[in-house]
């Protein structure tokens, strides 16, 4: 099974997708409709590749902080949750799931991903 | 209110920080000088604030376009490294201007170990709503 299948399968994720790093695919399931799909992705790729920049900045001022590379990122409304986990996005109902299920899961089932973002 | 002191009872909390909407840095605390030294906050806190308000204008903008609610406004920004992470938010804040206050508390971060590391016990710390003096 896939990481999106799996992150479907999750309680209260409600859409997971993958984007490619250099922006020009993308691809989701859940309760999206294909443009916010693509919006959702763009978003999500554009912060990825921010935080990256930003923990390279820190790396350099302090190398071996501990930052880099950057696992992911997540943003926390008051009724959804953005997680986002190498280039695997998906949106989870806060009153549903559980953040620290997975984002265990998300980190673990991505630990092998190359950090290089090709 | 949360303190830097409550922040720093979390689970594997490494440091602790209060910063301005400008990504200056006011009062930290730091655990493991070692691993997490002042001038590292100092960067942290520039970063974070950059990213919560980027964050906020995508929730809005978010909102807008799917007409889906939930996202706005931001209650925290989490940045997942390597070894840490750090969860910020600017919540409080939003509690002290519903209140019709002029004058905002900081934002506040807290970084953990992620070995350790208890989302949502930060976030229900950072989210503590005490009456607004």
């Amino acid at each position: 099974m896939s990481i999106v299948t799996d992150l479907l399968a999750k309680p209260g994720v409600i859409a997971a997708g993958e984007y490619a790093y250099r922006g020009d695919r993308f691809s989701y399931r859940g309760e999206l409709s294909e443009n916010h799909a693509r919006v959702a992705s763009i978003m999500c790729r554009a912060t990825t590749m921010s935080v990256n920049m930003e923990a390279s900045m820190l790396e350099a001022l302090q190398p071996l902080s501990g930052l880099l590379p950057p696992r992911g990122w997540l943003v926390h409304g008051p009724g959804y949750t953005v997680c986002v986990v190498a280039n695997v996005f998906c949106l989870l109902d806060n009153r549903k799931g559980s953040i620290n299920d997975l984002v265990g899961f998300m980190c673990q089932a991505l630990a092998a991903i190359p950090s290089d973002m090709i | 209110m949360t303190t830097l002191d409550d922040l720093m009872k979390l689970p594997g909390a490494m440091a602790a920080f209060e910063f301005r909407g400008s990504g200056e840095m006011l009062e930290h605390r730091i655990a493991y000088p070692d691993r997490i030294n002042e001038s590292t906050l100092d960067l942290l806190a520039h970063m974070c604030a950059a990213n919560l308000s980027i964050a906020t204008m995508q929730a809005r903008g978010w909102e807008k376009v799917t007409g889906m609610e939930g996202f706005y406004p931001i209650q925290e920004f989490t940045l997942i490294g390597f070894d840490w992470s750090v969860v910020v938010s600017g919540l409080q804040r939003e509690q002290y201007k519903q209140a019709g206050k002029f004058s905002l508390p900081p934002f506040m971060g807290v970084v953990l170990a992620n070995e350790s590391a208890d989302y949502e016990a930060a976030f229900g710390l950072l989210e503590r709503k005490e009456p607004v003096p």
